[in-house]
C-alpha cells in the first residue's frame, strides 16, 4: 500500500510536470518576464522575511503591536464600510437616476481622491478647529470656542474613507455603465422591484468590480502613515516607521512591511478562491444606452441631488473650502509663476507614468490570460502588492535592485554614473511598481465582463491572440482603461515618499512642494501648491469622465 | 480624437528627454550634491546665494534623514551625495555610525565659531542651528513662578495639565536622550510615566496644536520648540496669533543644566564626489551671513557665536542652554525611544 501510494505520489508530481510542459507556451514566459520586472521590488522585500527582524523585535511585540494591529484593524474595518456605501450607492444613483446636477456630480465624485490624505487631515483639523470656520459657522446660535475632535480612530477612518471612496465609485460605476442596465430591465420587466433588483441581482453581481475598489481602499489605508500620525493613532504603518526611524532598525521595519504584504497576498488569494466558481460575465457584450435614467418626480429628484452631493460636499467642498481661506491668507508669500512650471511638469510626469502603468497592467493581465498554466496566473497577482506597503519601503525595494544595476554598469565601463537611479527611469519604474495594482484591479473586473465565449470563437475562427484582443476585447475594456488610467494619474499627482526619494535634481512636483510646507507645521502655505494638485486632476478628469461617457 | 493622447505622449517624453540632456551638460560643472531634510525656502535662497558666490551649482534631494541615509548607504562608494542636513544630532550620528560621512577640512574655522558641544568630537559634523525646547504656560492661569524644571512637571500638581506631541517626534526624542544622560535611565522612566499620568489628552497634532490647546483651555503647559512659536507670532492666520498672545514661553532648568536644545547640522559624505566644495559650502552656512538669514527668516538660535538672535528671540531674553554634549544625545536617542515605549508615551 504504502509504497503504491509513494508511486501515486510521484506519479501525481510527474504528471503535474509533464502537464506544466505540455501547457508551456510563450505567453507565460512573456508572463514570467513582466512579472519578475514588476515584482522584483515586492519580490526584495518580501524575501526580507527570511532575513528576520532585529533586534528590537522583542520590544516591538510586547510594548506596541497589540496595539498597532488593533488600530489597523479598527481603521480597515470603518474604512471599508464607509467606502463601500459611499462608493457603491452614488455610483448607482448616478447610472439609474436622473436629478439636477447629476452630469457635474458624476465626476466632482472623483475629485476627493485628489487631495493626498494628510492633506485632507490638515483640512479637517483645521476646520473645525477652534476658530475655525465651522466655529465661526456655529458662533451666530450662541456657541463660542467650539471645537469637534476628529483626531482619533473614528475621525480618521472618516477622513481617510472620505477622500478613498472614489476607488469603489469610480470601478462600481464602470461596472453599472456597461453591465447592470440591460439585466435591470430583464429584471423589471419580470415584475421584481427597484429596490430588491438591485440587492438581490445588481449587488451581487458587481461583487467583483467593488471588491476591486475596496481592495485598493484597503491597502492604501494599511499604508497610510502622514495622517495617521498628525491624529496620533498609531498602526501598523506607524510600527513600520518607529521601527526604522526611532528604534534606527530598517531591517525591522522591512521584515514588518514583509509580514504586511504576506497577510494582504493571502486575503487577495482568498477573495479569488471564494469567488473562483462563480461565473460573472454576460451574454450580451453589454453595451446599452444610457438614456434609461429614471425620472423620479421633482422633490425627489432634488432629494437625489442632495444625497449624491454629499460626499462631494464632505471629501470636496469642505477641504477645498479650508484649502482656500488659507491660500487667501498665504498666497503673497506662496504663489508665484513657479507653480504653474511645477502644475506642467507633474502633469507631465503623471501622464506618462500612468500610460506606462496602464500599458503594464494591460500586458500583465492579457499574457497571464494567453498562458494555461494556472499557477502562473495565480503568481501574476504578486504584482499588484507595491500598493499595500508604504512607499518609503518600495522605494528600498525599488533601490537596491536598481543600484546594484548601475553599480555593474559602472564596474563594466558601460557608464561613468548611476544611469537608472537619479534619472526619470527609476522614478517612473518605482510609480508603475506601484501603481500597478490602482490600473490591475479595475481592469481585471472589466475583463471578467468580456464573456469568454467570444474572443475563444474568434481564436476558434483562427485569429491570434492580439487581433482578437484589438478586434474585441479592447473595445469592451475601454471603460476599464479609462477609469484605471484616471485613478493611476490622480495617485501619482499626489505621491510623495518615492517622488522625494527617486526624483532627479531637475523635477519637482506639486505634492513634494506641499509636503515642504506641510512637514514643517507651514500647513496653511501647503494649501496652495495643494489646490494645483487638485485642479492639475480636474483636467483630466473631465475629459475622461466624457469619454468614459461615450464609450460606456 | 484617438491620436490627440499619442500625440501628448510623444511631446511629454521628448520634454523630458530634453531635460535629461540639458543634465548631462551641466555634469561637466562643479556640482554640489545636497541630501537635506531641511525644507525651508530660506534654504533654497541660502543655496542660490551659494551658487552666486562659488559659481558651484547646488542640487537638492529633499526627504527624511532616515530616507537618506538608507539611500547613501545602498548608493554605497558611488554615492552622488555631497553633504548630508538633518534636522536633528542623533541622525547625523547614525550616518557617522554607519560610516556615511568623513572628518570637514577646516576644523580651526569651525572650532573658533561653534561651541565645542555643537560639533561632532571627530569632526564628521556640526551644529547648523540651534533651537530651544521649552515650556509654554497659558498666562492667565499659571503663575510662571511655579514652574522650574522639566523634571518637575511630574507633580501632582500639574495632573490633567500637560500638553505634548507623540514620542515618535524627534525633538522628544531628543529631550528625553538629555534627561536620561543628565539623571539616568531609572529616572527617565520615571519621568516619563509621570509625564503621561499628568496628559490632558493622548499625543497628537503637532507643536502648534498644543500651543492652540493650551490656548483653548485644553491645558495649561505645552512643551514645544521656540522657532515653532516664532513662527505663530508673525502668522498670517488670526487665530494663531490670537492662540499665541495667551501664552507665554519659560525656559526651564535655568537654575541647574539650563535649558534642552536640539539642532539641524550638516556633514560631509564619506564618498563625496566633490568633498572640497562640500566644505567650502559648510564654511558658507556657518559664516555671519548665513547665519543671519537661518537667525532672521525662521526664528532659530544662530550656532555663530558672532552672529544676533532675531527680535524675536530677544524679546524672550538670554537662557542657559543645556551644554551636554550632541554626541551623547545621538547615542542615547533609541534608549529614549525604547524607554517612551515602556512608560507607555504613544
Amino acid at each position: 500500500m504504502k509504497q503504491a501510494g509513494s508511486s501515486q505520489e510521484s506519479f501525481s508530481f510527474k504528471h503535474r510536470i509533464q502537464r506544466g510542459i505540455r501547457d508551456l507556451n510563450k505567453w507565460t514566459v512573456f508572463t514570467v518576464l513582466i512579472l519578475l520586472f514588476i515584482a522584483v521590488p515586492v519580490i526584495t522585500i518580501f524575501f526580507k522575511l527570511f532575513g528576520g527582524p532585529g533586534e528590537s523585535w522583542g520590544h516591538i511585540t510586547n510594548y506596541l503591536l497589540v496595539d498597532y494591529l488593533k488600530n489597523s484593524l479598527y481603521l480597515s474595518v470603518l474604512c471599508t464600510l464607509i467606502t463601500l456605501v459611499t462608493g457603491v450607492v452614488s455610483a448607482w444613483l448616478v447610472t439609474r437616476f436622473e436629478f439636477p446636477f447629476r452630469t457635474y456630480l458624476e465626476w466632482l465624485l472623483i475629485i476627493p481622491l485628489a487631495i493626498p490624505g494628510y492633506i485632507m487631515a490638515y483640512a479637517y483639523a483645521g476646520f473645525l478647529d477652534y476658530g475655525g470656520i465651522f466655529s465661526w459657522l456655529i458662533s451666530p446660535f450662541g456657541i463660542e470656542n467650539f471645537k469637534l475632535d476628529m483626531m482619533n480612530v473614528v475621525g480618521l477612518s472618516f477622513v481617510l474613507g472620505i477622500s478613498l471612496f472614489p476607488y469603489v465609485y469610480v470601478s462600481a460605476r464602470a461596472f453599472f455603465l456597461t453591465q447592470a442596465l440591460n439585466l435591470l430591465e430583464a429584471s423589471r420587466l419580470l415584475g421584481v422591484s427597484e429596490t430588491k433588483s438591485f440587492f438581490k441581482l445588481i449587488f451581487p453581481l458587481s461583487r467583483p468590480a467593488i471588491v476591486a475598489g475596496l481592495v485598493l481602499v484597503l491597502m492604501e489605508v494599511l499604508n497610510d502613515y502622514g495622517a495617521a500620525q498628525y491624529f496620533g493613532v498609531n498602526t501598523f504603518t506607524t510600527g513600520i516607521f518607529r521601527s526604522w526611524f526611532s528604534l534606527e532598525e530598517p531591517e525591522t521595519a522591512i521584515y514588518l512591511s514583509a509580514l504586511l504584504l504576506s497577510i494582504v497576498f493571502v486575503l487577495i488569494i482568498l477573495e479569488k478562491y471564494q469567488r473562483r466558481k462563480l461565473q460573472y460575465t454576460s451574454p450580451k457584450s453589454g453595451r446599452t444606452s444610457i438614456n434609461h435614467r429614471i425620472k423620479l418626480s421633482f422633490p425627489r429628484q432634488l432629494l437625489l441631488s442632495f444625497l449624491v452631493s454629499l460626499p462631494v460636499v464632505l471629501g470636496f467642498l469642505i477641504p477645498v473650502i479650508q484649502l482656500l481661506q488659507w491660500a487667501v491668507k498665504t498666497y503673497t508669500q506662496v504663489f508665484n509663476q513657479d507653480l504653474l512650471w511645477l502644475s506642467l511638469q507633474s502633469f507631465g510626469i503623471a501622464f506618462v507614468a500612468a500610460c506606462f502603468t496602464v500599458l503594464f497592467a494591460l500586458l500583465l493581465l492579457y499574457f497571464s490570460k494567453w498562458n494555461k498554466i494556472y499557477s502562473v496566473q495565480s503568481a501574476a497577482k504578486l504584482g499588484v502588492l507595491g500598493y499595500a506597503i508604504p512607499g518609503a519601503v518600495v522605494a528600498i525595494g525599488i533601490m537596491i535592485p536598481t543600484l546594484s544595476l548601475d553599480k555593474t554598469f559602472i564596474e563594466l565601463g558601460w557608464a561613468s554614473k548611476f544611469i537608472i537611479n537619479g534619472t526619470l527611469i527609476a522614478l517612473v519604474y518605482a510609480y508603475v511598481v506601484r501603481f500597478l495594482a490602482v490600473a490591475y484591479q479595475p481592469l481585471e473586473s472589466s475583463s471578467l465582463k468580456v464573456n469568454s465565449s467570444i474572443p475563444d470563437s474568434s481564436k476558434i475562427l483562427g485569429m491570434g491572440n492580439f487581433k482578437t484582443f484589438f478586434k474585441i476585447e479592447f473595445p469592451l475594456l475601454k471603460a476599464g482603461m479609462l477609469s484605471a488610467f484616471i485613478l493611476v494619474f490622480i495617485d501619482i499627482l499626489k505621491e510623495l515618499p518615492l517622488t522625494l526619494i527617486l526624483k532627479p535634481y531637475h523635477i519637482n512636483t506639486l505634492a513634494v512642494k506641499a509636503y515642504g510646507y506641510a512637514s514643517d507645521e507651514m500647513v496653511m502655505q501647503a494649501s496652495i501648491p495643494s489646490l494645483f494638485i487638485i485642479l492639475t486632476a480636474l483636467i483630466p478628469v473631465i475629459i475622461l469622465n466624457k469619454l468614459l461617457l461615450k464609450n460606456g | 480624437m484617438n491620436k490627440l493622447p499619442l500625440l501628448l505622449l510623444i511631446v511629454l517624453i521628448s520634454f523630458s528627454c530634453k531635460e535629461n540632456s540639458e543634465k548631462k551638460e551641466t555634469a561637466n560643472n562643479k556640482e554640489l550634491n545636497v541630501y537635506t531634510h531641511r525644507h525651508y525656502d530660506s534654504d533654497k535662497a541660502l543655496f542660490e546665494l551659494f551658487e552666486k558666490q562659488s559659481g558651484i551649482k547646488v542640487n537638492v534631494i529633499n526627504s527624511k534623514a532616515d530616507e537618506l541615509i538608507q539611500k547613501m548607504v545602498l548608493e554605497g562608494e558611488q554615492s552622488p551625495a555631497d553633504v548630508l542636513i538633518t534636522v536633528d544630532a542623533g541622525r547625523l550620528h547614525m550616518a557617522k555610525a554607519k560610516g556615511l560621512l568623513q572628518p570637514v577640512a577646516n576644523k580651526e574655522t569651525i572650532d573658533s565659531l561653534v561651541a565645542p558641544n555643537l560639533i561632532d568630537k571627530d569632526y564628521h559634523w556640526v551644529a547648523l542651528t540651534k533651537r530651544a525646547r521649552v515650556l509654554v504656560y497659558a498666562k492667565d492661569r499659571v503663575d510662571p513662578e511655579s514652574l522650574s524644571t522639566y523634571e518637575d512637571l511630574i507633580l501632582p500638581k500639574w495632573n490633567d495639565k500637560l500638553l505634548f506631541r507623540s514620542s515618535s517626534n524627534i525633538y522628544n526624542q531628543s529631550l528625553m536622550a538629555s534627561i536620561v544622560a543628565n539623571d539616568g535611565e531609572d529616572a527617565a522612566k520615571k519621568w516619563a510615566q509621570g509625564m503621561v499620568k499628568n496628559q490632558a489628552r493622548k499625543p497628537k497634532g503637532n507643536d502648534r496644536d498644543q500651543v492652540k490647546a493650551v490656548a483653548a483651555g485644553e491645558g495649561d503647559i505645552a512643551i514645544v520648540n521656540t522657532y515653532y512659536i516664532g513662527k505663530m507670532l508673525n502668522s498670517n492666520d488670526q487665530s494663531e496669533l490670537e492662540a499665541v498672545d495667551k501664552v507665554a514661553v519659560y525656559f526651564p532648568n535655568q537654575n541647574d543644566r539650563g535649558t534642552h536644545i536640539n539642532v539641524s547640522g550638516i556633514g560631509v559624505a564619506k564618498h563625496s564626489p566633490n568633498a572640497e566644495a562640500a566644505n567650502q559650502f559648510i564654511d558658507f552656512l556657518l559664516s555671519e551671513e548665513a547665519q543671519s538669514v537661518f537667525a532672521l527668516s525662521n526664528y532659530e538660535y544662530p550656532v555663530n557665536t558672532n552672529v544676533e538672535n532675531s527680535d524675536v528671540l530677544k524679546a524672550w531674553g538670554d537662557f542657559k542652554e543645556d551644554d551636554l554634549h550632541l554626541n551623547l544625545l545621538g547615542e542615547l536617542n533609541k534608549k529614549a525611544v525604547i524607554l517612551f515605549d515602556e512608560a507607555g508615551w504613544k
